[in-house]
């Protein structure tokens, strides 16, 4: 099984080649350069570098977020289109539990992406050995909130992972001594991608294939809040 | 016999995911159009965000629609054109994606088109262009009069110093009460008002090629804020077509200025506003009265809009001359020629 693993959710961008757990190419950048110039260009190299062709893939596995909307759209769109084009099976995985993936193993760890203003994505996942659970499903929230849903977890036992300096004054703040993998060392890996898309059901309808991002666009949240109601009948998109 | 050319194009520029299938820049194969007109209208416009999340719901199913109304597989295929700018960063990455893995998977040469050629290039289906050409480009975002002296050479000779055209029939259908986008309810009340508001020609006397219409846009909204101030009641349609008796003075003026100094055998009228009424009987009629012997040529209203059938009109010029992208190619949303 070749699998081809790609994630561009947040800053750092990482392309694998894995094949039967065995990783042939493996591509990471940490430098603020443009995913969406660099992760074809990436792709193309981690192939070269395990001396196969694209159609020789088995399967495409990409985190599918949530992250920087922009971000997870680059690494989505190039994967269903690839997977749609080549016929190729696509799993989608979440960008938390990958980042949960570099926990340390039986820790309770809450992978975060930072939202701004004193929000996060975050979800809750067990690291067992050779598995990730998902406890607390990934979700938008305040910070006030997560941290005040975690008061009954062991502090000992928790570990939050992708902690800009802004979230991590606010969780040192409630827990005082609680581990904390800061932004700067929390980097997917798209091995571990792999790893974990193999145990996933690929995608049923590659056409409908979206993001997760979690949030509604401030635009689409503004016009609920108006009391506005969506006609079941109406597509927004139409063919003409 | 030469052979033929196929090539499939990507447009996402803005609300509108499109792919088709071109054979040799002259034969539209498939043009499958996605619009996000209804979602957009929600909002009294286009929003980025909400664009770019249309985009990456339709893409495949477009690429998929496109190759089965073109009866094609990849292995017919020459190239893979996609539009890299101008437009909304966000909605073109999509196109750009697409396009950059579909040329990657199946091993195609990548051709990267300005958005802008490819509205001019709409007029290739519709007759075989002479150089050098005359284009009036009128959409929601442009206005420019760009002289085309060979295949793919394009020079800008006027552009609008602020709201493009179409943008500002969108403002002024909002005073309306017309949801965006508001051309063509504008041109409908245009054609049985009457010019009675005498609103503000700009910049007609100016011996430039250059136009504005944000002057036109106040005047337009000044006068209807002042009726509701003293509570006169304005004659909507009269207001529609003040409005666009002003916009097609000031389009035709700089359009036979420019056709005075650059005189060509053809004008090409393109864009979204290519598609208003009274436009093209104003540009018909003015040609007749000058008796010019000059073709005008207006694409039919589908490719008025935008559409991935232009991509690939341009981009067969641009594949002759080998002008290829690599693989990293990125979104240019403020390019220009």
């Amino acid at each position: 099984m070749k699998i081809l693993a790609f994630d561009t959710s947040n800053k750092p961008l990482s392309v694998a080649l894995v094949e039967n757990g065995k990783t042939l190419a493996h591509i990471e950048s940490t430098e603020l350069k443009t995913h969406s110039v660099t992760l074809l260009p990436d792709i193309q190299q981690a192939l070269h570098e395990g001396g196969m062709s694209v159609e020789d893939i088995d399967m495409i596995a990409v985190a599918d977020g949530p992250g920087s909307y922009t971000g997870v759209r680059i690494a989505v769109t190039v994967a269903k289109t690839l997977a749609f084009t080549l016929n190729k099976p696509l799993v989608g995985v979440s960008s938390l539990e990958l980042l949960a993936a570099d926990g340390d193993e039986g820790m309770m760890c809450v992978p975060l992406m930072d939202a701004r203003n004193n929000n996060a994505f975050a979800g809750v996942y067990l690291n067992k050995q050779d598995e990730i659970v998902n406890i607390v499903e990934d979700h938008h929230t305040t910070m006030a909130k997560l941290l005040d849903l975690l008061k009954t977890y062991d502090e000992d036992k928790l570990e939050f992972i992708n902690a800009t300096q802004k979230l991590t004054d606010l969780i040192r703040e409630k827990f005082p001594n609680v581990k904390i993998m800061s932004s700067e060392d929390s980097l997917p890996d798209a091995t571990k991608l792999a790893k974990l898309a193999e145990h996933k059901e690929p995608v049923k309808d590659i056409d409908s294939f979206v993001p997760t991002y979690l949030r509604l666009t401030q635009a689409e949240h503004d016009w609920y809040e108006k009391g506005n109601k969506d006609d079941g009948n109406i597509s927004y998109v139409e063919e003409v | 016999m030469k052979k033929d050319t196929l090539i499939m194009s990507f447009e996402s520029s803005c609300d509108e995911t499109s792919v088709a299938v071109i054979k040799n820049g002259k034969e539209i194969l498939s043009n499958i159009i996605a619009t996000q007109i209804k979602s957009h209208q929600r909002f009294g416009g286009v929003v980025p965000e909400v664009a770019s999340r249309h985009h990456v719901e339709e893409i495949t199913r477009c690429i998929e629609l496109a190759m089965d109304e073109a009866k094609v597989t990849y292995d017919d295929l020459d190239a893979v054109a996609v539009t890299y700018g101008p437009g909304l960063v966000g909605s073109l990455l999509i196109g750009i994606m697409a396009a950059k893995t579909v040329a990657f998977a199946h091993n195609l040469p990548l051709i990267k088109v300005n958005h802008l050629a490819g509205h001019i290039y709409s007029a290739n289906f519709v007759s075989d262009l002479q150089y050098p050409f005359m284009a009036l480009l009128v959409s929601g975002g442009h206005t420019e009069l760009v002289l085309v002296t060979a295949p793919g050479e394009f020079h800008t000779l006027g552009d609008t110093r602020d709201d493009a055209v179409g943008e500002a029939y969108d403002k002024i259908g909002r005073v309306l009460g017309i949801n965006y986008p508001a051309g063509k309810k504008v041109d409908q009340m245009a054609a049985v008002g009457n010019d009675v508001f005498d609103f503000p020609r700009a910049m007609v006397q100016e011996d430039n090629l250059d136009f504005s219409f944000s002057g036109l846009k106040s005047a337009f909204i000044n006068r209807v804020h002042h009726a509701d101030q003293v509570h006169e009641d304005l004659n909507k349609d009269d207001l529609a077509a003040s409005f666009q008796g002003a916009v097609l003075d000031i389009l035709s003026n700089k359009t036979f200025r420019a056709l005075e100094q650059h005189p060509v055998k053809q004008l090409v009228v393109a864009g979204g506003v290519a598609a208003n009424q009274g436009l093209r009987k104003r540009l018909k009629d003015d040609i007749e009265k000058r008796n010019l012997d000059m073709e005008l040529i207006f694409p039919p209203l589908r490719l008025c809009g935008d559409n991935a059938a232009m991509i690939g009109a341009i981009a067969q010029i641009q594949f002759e001359k080998g002008d290829f992208a690599d693989l990293d190619l990125n979104s240019d949303p403020s390019l220009d020629f």
